[in-house]
């Protein structure tokens, strides 16, 4: 598909122990919004239910599930924190 | 300064690194992982996080603390595996005065835990690892006490 674009998922805490991986690579179609990832990771994670309060980032920045992801764009699904 | 770190912090650095002479007042805030004894005691904490929006976060509640406080502020937050009672996080701030020093202090904290990328996992005696729950962006009140709730928090 010539109008797919290359994406890397970032997985973190209980979403990376599930996936087993902290990175994902996957072949969206071109525009997919950040929103729509969730749907396209592996069933071991869809099977954990979309996280309350989960939020997004695109390339180290915070993004929102509406934007258009582009060829070679990182996300990031954030979970709700839990550090000091 | 502000850094991610897999080694002990060193609270003297932090407070070094704020020290100004125009600065009257400084403020340390340690966090240390607790044991809650019990049948479900915690051995150690494990945090983890996504480190470049998490250096990124922790530059941008220092600098907006900075600005407000008229502060200098140092941060840091370990990674990896954190023993009961090593701290996990130390924040430094300093001032003209004491009230805004604190005041510089708290808000670098409470805003640190409401935001910043970062995960604790709980590691109990029983052999079991549970990931804390954490807060959702806006869950958060600068007023809630610490010790409420029965989560593993160190800060």
């Amino acid at each position: 598909m010539p109008d797919d674009i290359a994406v890397t998922v970032r997985l973190f805490a209980s979403l990376r122990d599930a996936a087993g991986a902290g990175r994902i690579a996957l072949r969206l179609p071109a525009a997919t919004p950040v929103g729509a990832v969730w749907s396209h990771l592996p069933e071991g994670v869809r099977v954990l239910g979309l996280p309350d309060g989960l939020r997004y980032a695109v390339n180290h920045e915070w993004s929102v599930p509406g934007a258009p992801l582009r060829d070679g764009d990182e996300v990031a699904l954030v979970l709700p924190v839990s550090g000091g | 300064m502000i850094a991610l770190r897999d080694t002990p912090l060193d609270s003297a650095a932090l407070l070094g690194a704020v020290a100004d002479p125009e600065h009257g007042g400084t403020a340390l805030f340690v966090g240390t992982t607790r044991r809650e004894a019990g049948a479900r005691e915690v051995v150690e904490l494990r945090y983890e996080a996504y480190e470049e929006l998490a250096l990124g976060e922790l530059r941008a509640i220092a600098a907006e603390a900075e600005r407000a406080y008229a502060a200098r502020v140092a941060v840091e937050h370990r990674v990896g595996a954190v023993g009961v009672g090593e701290p996990s996080v130390a924040v430094a701030a300093s001032a003209g005065h004491r009230p805004a020093a604190f005041a510089a202090c708290r808000y670098v904290i409470d805003e640190l835990k409401a935001r910043a990328p970062i995960w604790k996992q709980a590691v109990r005696a029983d052999g079991t690892a549970t990931w804390v729950d954490g807060c959702a962006a806006g869950d958060h009140r600068h007023d809630h006490p610490e010790t409420t709730g029965s989560h593993a928090h160190g800060g």
